[in-house]
């Protein structure tokens, strides 16, 4: 019986095997996990769909591959097993297997180029050179990797991107959270951060500024009144998602925190549903546990503005006439110079800044 | 420095012992007035004279038995046999006598002579005149067996036979009298149980005996063009004493090897090597020996037949093409 790329979603039409659950002439269950497979947004574990023997698997780890293409072949009970084509070859010459020896080297680190994927003496002798030296290899983009890559490339391309950045004293803020910081851990079993306070300015700010809240659409701007903030979360070296918390102006500080630790979680765990990544009409981006200064972001289309929130350290910062000890922390915000221009921006900056600095924050806890 | 064809270095080879060493002589058919069937053995009667060159009866066994008493009693024979496969009636004085009588008398008597014939197809000859028997004469201990494939060394080779003191086959090809070579002025004098690298690759290494030799130097330089395969050549010029050195280097250092062999296929020279290869060298193979032969018939007297009988360059080239992955 074939295997073939199974339909995941009515949009996917790709996916890519991230593991093989099984070897070639191990023994599978129907049912039993036989591969790993990534789509643009979900990792699953795809059961094999009959009892029988791995006699075949026709593609690598890492390949991408169309829906209903052939992946695989399960020798049934009964049936003779077949050799395919392309099944890796596993004899050694004895002088290769010398080498291997010699070298403490497995046979299937070695890409080999002789008949039928034979390994020959040169691949093996080629492989010793390389090692040792700086490799170059290529590594095939994963799904959100490409899609990353598309989006921003566009927006690049299409949006004339401006940065403004405005210094925050997060004194208010740090001062609130770092006294709940105990009882919120305790009761919540999350660590409260400083960005659930952003998000709250940010969509106080935009009640004010409805235009950074917006998109570009042929001749004119879309407010969208609601404010969809996306919620940038990092995954390593597997790429970036932002979930979206949906409504997020009617949302306080701490159902702000539940809300993006949850999706966060979510995403991290790759169980995010299409509904929950997308909508987004404003999004922040937070590189802060990095100690990063200031990062320009690029806008995410079809929004008009994203902002990025930094590190926020102890600097110097006068204070009055005298110098003070405070948590400084930079906005910065690139915006669409066609939606609105810089004084807008500046302003819509400008009145985040106030919000986190001047609120009391501590009637949102 | 002279270019000499392979028959002019037979005749060269034979005087320059002749004019070194009174006690060298020849004998066969026709090699006298007619200067020898192929031509081979020009203007010896003239300058050495009927005493030392000696047109013989036909009669294979009497000219084996009568070069075989000539070396016992101390001279330096050569005798001619016209075409290698009429070893097949003399095989006893060779096979039972010359190559033993070292060994039964304890010493006492050796045998310094030398059977020049001529080996090979390409004459259009037929079954029983084109054959490589050069693996006959190998599988008998106490003959040392030689087949070179240029002028230069058929003529340091021959010097070098004349020279040994115990019996030696030396087989020229009748497909090669016509080609040439530069050959040094001077005394030539080589060594037996030598081969030669006369092609030097990286991946794979052909083996090759007389006309075998510049066929696969012609596939060498086909594969590198075509295939990009590096290939060394090795001229095996004396199959006993072997010169297994030469060879096992060469073949570790590619990890393939390759015979070609004009002799039928059973028990071809090319089989001993590729015993002794994988008995030394398995360890270094990266592939399959792979020989390339004759078949195991008769040779055909028609010409596209005998041709393609042969291992042609096509059939090298195709043979490494298709095993070197």
């Amino acid at each position: 019986m074939d295997v073939v790329m199974p339909q995941l979603g009515e949009t996917v039409k790709e996916g890519t095997v991230i593991a093989w659950r099984k070897k070639v002439g191990e023994r599978v269950e129907k049912d039993e996990p036989l591969f790993e497979v990534n789509t643009d947004k979900v990792d699953m574990d795809v059961p094999s769909p009959a009892t029988g023997v791995v006699s075949a698997i026709l593609v690598a780890e890492g390949a991408t591959v169309r829906v209903g293409e052939k992946l695989a072949v399960i020798s049934e009970p009964g049936s003779q097993a077949t050799r395919e084509p392309g099944v890796q070859e596993t004899r050694l010459s004895p002088v290769v297997r010398k080498l291997l020896a010699e070298h403490g080297l497995d046979a299937a680190a070695i890409q080999g180029t002789g008949a039928g994927g034979r390994i020959t003496r040169d691949d093996v002798l080629a492989h010793l050179a390389q090692r040792g030296a700086p490799q170059r290899k290529v590594v095939p983009f994963s799904r959100i990797r490409k899609v990353t890559a598309e989006r921003m490339a566009l927006s690049w391309r299409t949006i004339p991107h401006v940065l403004q950045a405005v210094e925050v004293d997060f004194l208010p803020v740090e001062e609130v959270r770092l006294a709940a910081a105990e009882a919120w851990k305790a009761k919540e079993g999350f660590n409260l951060t400083l960005l659930p306070f952003v998000a709250h300015a940010v969509c106080a700010a935009i009640r004010e500024f409805p235009n950074v809240n917006a998109s570009v659409e042929g001749d004119g701007l879309v407010l969208h009144g609601a404010v969809h903030l996306g919620v940038a979360v990092d995954l390593g070296t597997e790429g970036l998602l932002v979930p979206v918390v949906k409504d997020a102006g009617n949302l306080g500080v701490a159902d702000l925190a539940r809300r993006m630790r949850g999706l966060a979680e979510k995403a991290r765990d790759k169980r995010l549903s299409a509904d929950e990544v997308s909508g987004a009409t404003y999004t922040i981006s937070n590189s802060g546990k990095f100690g990063t200064l200031l990062t320009a972001p690029i806008i995410d289309p079809p929004q008009v503005a994203i902002l990025s929130l930094d590190a926020v350290t102890k600097r110097p910062a006068v204070v009055g006439d005298a110098l003070a000890v405070r948590p400084i922390g930079v906005l910065a915000q690139s915006f669409d110079h066609r939606a609105f221009d810089g004084a807008y921006s500046a302003s819509f900056l400008r009145r985040v800044k106030e919000i986190l600095e001047g609120r009391d924050w501590a009637r949102d806890l | 420095m002279a270019e000499l064809t392979y028959r002019d270095a037979v005749a060269a080879g034979i005087a320059q012992e002749m004019a070194r060493d009174e006690s060298v002589v020849f004998l066969g058919e026709d090699i006298g007035a007619a200067g020898g069937v192929f031509k081979t053995t020009l203007g010896l009667l003239e300058r050495f004279g009927p005493r030392r060159v000696r047109d013989t009866p036909i009669s294979e066994q009497a000219i084996i038995g009568a070069a075989m008493g000539a070396a016992m009693t101390g001279l330096r024979p050569i005798a001619e046999i016209m075409f290698s496969d009429f070893f097949a009636v003399c095989w006893d004085m060779i096979a039972n006598e010359i190559a033993k009588t070292r060994y039964m008398t304890a010493g006492q008597i050796a045998l310094p002579l030398v059977i020049r014939t001529a080996n090979g197809y390409g004459s259009r000859f037929g079954a029983q005149h084109s054959q490589s028997v050069e693996n006959w004469a190998m599988a008998i201990p106490g003959l040392k067996v030689v087949a070179p494939s240029t002028p230069l060394d058929v003529k340091g080779l021959l010097a070098a036979a004349v020279r040994d003191p115990d019996p030696v086959i030396f087989f020229e090809h009748k497909g090669l009298y016509s080609t040439k070579g530069e050959v040094p002025d001077g005394e030539i004098v080589d060594r037996l149980g030598t081969a030669k690298v006369v092609r030097q690759g990286e991946d794979v290494t052909i083996v090759a005996l007389a006309a075998m030799v510049p066929k696969s130097l012609q596939a060498a330089e086909r594969l590198a063009a075509e295939d990009g395969i590096s290939a060394t050549v090795v001229d095996v010029r004396s199959l006993v004493p072997l010169d297994t050195k030469t060879i096992f280097e060469e073949v570790r250092k590619t990890g393939r090897l390759y015979t070609v062999e004009e002799n039928p296929r059973l028990c071809g020279w090319g089989a001993e090597i590729a015993s002794l290869v994988a008995e030394e060298c398995f360890y270094d193979l990266d592939g399959p020996i792979v020989r390339i032969t004759t078949p195991h018939v008769p040779l055909p007297a028609a010409d596209l037949l005998e041709d393609n009988a042969v291992p042609t360059v096509d059939r090298i080239v195709e043979t490494v093409r298709r095993n070197a992955g």
